[in-house]
């Protein structure tokens, strides 16, 4: 079916507005609670939709509005885990120099990074994304997408030792344990109706290549150079035991080079050739990766990724930038990924959220629209030039406010 | 915070303080005198003492140090850093401002280290320039922190102390 071809949604997360990041920094103050900020985000995942509804894409999100980024917020929803500073963790740290030059790096305070960190054993609070797709599934008739941080991801950013023995013998004891509680949350999301369900895994790249600039900070990763085959190895057997054998639902694993700047060069590089192996291995439908950066590499690294039946989500634009790609720009890095994957398995989506950190938002959400729209719009040309018979999706109408009317 | 505490300070303690020193002037006197004691502990290490504490000096291990310890420049900067926080919860904290986080980022270009050891005779192994950014988290009027910030950095001994023979560079970065 035509409309099985270049479907679109977004990698995550949505700016938000001034206003939520009023009452975030309220609840993060203990002023108020986790509920009290959470219904007042209602209004601003409304927002977010609207905006993903009218660009006309497939898959919508809430665009991680109740998060403060798309990891940390996991304390909110788990016990035995606290936020903490990279200034409280700085004696923590064996290797503190790079991270100062880190700090640095992104002109940063200590205090501004905060990070979950495992002081106990871990319980759920209440489910990680429950509550988040209970209420988009009330307001949208959108197929919904669900980001979830990835059990590697989580492992690697809470494992402080010192801190985190106190619940675990090991990290690979608290690596199980994420990815058991990730596997149980994916089953309940799944069986509330969410259509597609993404782990990100950010850290993947930095195993490879963080070593290649010391000017990264790659999502608070704050523990010490890893060995990159047997991480990737112990990342694969995480990701594997969260999704492995569950089925009626799309799974996909998000890998990017970090998108915590504008400043392309504080940013990792590097192709995805060496994660492809281990791509291969991992039980997820799809691999929603960035390729509308040049830093991310050639497609042509992905052969052989599609012969095991994956799905490509490709990065079609750049979240961090003011232009807007033309739809001809994006057809034209889609026709390039059809030497590799058969259109009903190339998905289109930003490189990335444009707000993965809710105090840094990447761009605005008119640019963010916009890019969208490029999206949707050369989806829809690329669906008309494979001619198979079907008509394409209604095109969004674009209003005076530069918005287009819902398709619900 | 209760009302009688701000920042972590005893505003009943700061206001003793700010009576003594201006009712009777010479009560500040002793305060006026530091002191401190350097010994040395073999190779480029040393270890200071200063009223009931102590710490180490050492040498990073590419300046045929042991690296045990930060070096003297580096004391220096954080005596600098250090002495910029103090004056700047200080003078939020009199008038009334909550901080919620500081932090104090340095930065020190010696002028020409090979003097150091005798292998250059152009300018001198000092600081030329300190650059010190603060970083504050309040939710406090921007305005008012810059002012805050202005007169911290005016009235800190040791930024005195080195300013009149060093370009110190002050920055601010104020977040809620």
């Amino acid at each position: 079916m035509v409309e099985e071809a270049f479907q679109t949604s977004v990698v995550g997360s949505w700016p938000r507005p001034e206003w939520l990041l009023d009452e975030l920094r309220r609840k993060n103050d203990g002023e108020i609670t986790y509920d009290e900020f959470s219904e007042k985000a209602d209004e601003a995942v409304l927002l977010a939709a609207k905006y993903q509804e009218d660009a006309g894409l497939d898959f919508i999100t809430d665009g991680e509005q109740r998060r403060d980024s798309f990891y940390s917020f996991v304390v909110d929803k788990l016990d035995g885990i606290k936020l903490m500073t990279m200034a409280e963790l700085m004696d923590y740290i064996k290797d503190k120099s790079r991270y100062e030059q880190m700090l640095r790096a992104r002109d940063v305070p200590a205090y501004a990074i905060r990070t979950p960190v495992v002081v106990n054993r871990i319980t759920k609070k209440r489910s990680l994304a429950l509550d988040e797709l209970q209420f988009l599934r009330k307001h949208t008739r959108k197929k919904i997408k669900v980001t979830l941080p990835g059990p590697y991801m989580l492992t690697r950013a809470s494992w402080i030792e010192p801190l985190s023995m106190k619940g675990y013998d090991s990290r690979e004891a608290l690596g199980k344990e994420y990815a058991r509680l990730l596997r149980e949350e994916i089953i309940q999301l799944r069986d509330a109706g969410a259509s597609f369900i993404q782990l990100d895994e950010p850290s993947l790249t930095e195993v490879v290549y963080g070593d290649a600039s010391m000017q990264t900070f790659m999502c608070a990763v704050i523990t010490s150079k890893v060995e990159p085959k047997e991480e990737l190895a112990f990342a694969t057997e995480l990701i594997n035991g969260a999704v492995q054998g569950i089925t009626g639902v799309k799974t996909g694993l998000h890998v990017c080079r970090g998108n915590w700047s504008r400043k392309e060069e504080t940013l990792l590089s590097g192709d995805y050739a060496p994660l492809v192996k281990y791509f291969q291995q991992m039980k997820v439908d799809q691999f929603v990766l960035e390729f509308a950066t040049p830093r991310a590499g050639s497609l042509s690294v992905l052969e052989g990724l599609s012969s095991g039946g994956k799905e490509l989500g490709l990065g079609a634009v750049n979240p961090r930038t003011d232009v807007v790609e033309t739809p001809e720009q994006i057809a034209s890095r889609v026709r390039e990924a059809m030497k590799y994957f058969d259109p009903s398995h190339i998905y289109l989506n930003p490189d990335c959220g444009f707000a993965t950190f809710a105090e840094t938002p990447l761009n605005t959400p008119e640019t963010a629209y916009r890019k969208l729209l490029a999206m949707t719009t050369a989806s829809n040309d690329l669906r008309k030039s494979l001619d198979w018979g079907s008509p394409p999706r209604p095109v969004p109408q674009v209003t005076s406010q530069g918005r287009g009317m819902s398709e619900g | 915070m209760s009302e009688t505490e701000l920042n972590g300070l005893s505003l009943t303690k700061l206001q003793e303080l700010v009576a003594v020193v201006s009712k009777e002037p010479e009560a500040a006197a002793p305060l006026n005198k530091w002191n401190a004691r350097v010994k040395w502990e073999g190779g480029f290490k040393s270890k200071a003492y200063v009223r009931e504490h102590s710490f180490l000096l050492d040498e990073p291990s590419n300046l045929a140090g042991v690296n045990t310890a930060p070096n003297s420049v580096e004391y220096l900067l954080s005596s600098l850093g250090g002495c910029y926080v103090v004056g700047f919860v200080l003078n939020a904290t009199k008038k009334g401002v909550k901080i919620d986080d500081a932090e104090v980022v340095l930065e020190g270009q010696l002028d020409n280290i090979p003097t150091f050891f005798g292998l250059s005779d152009k300018g001198h192994p000092g600081f030329r320039e300190v650059k010190a950014k603060l970083y504050a988290r309040t939710k406090a009027d921007k305005k008012v922190v810059e002012e805050i910030w202005k007169e911290t950095v005016a009235g800190s001994p040791v930024s005195n102390s080195l300013s009149r023979v060093v370009l110190i560079v002050p920055e601010l970065s104020v977040t809620r």
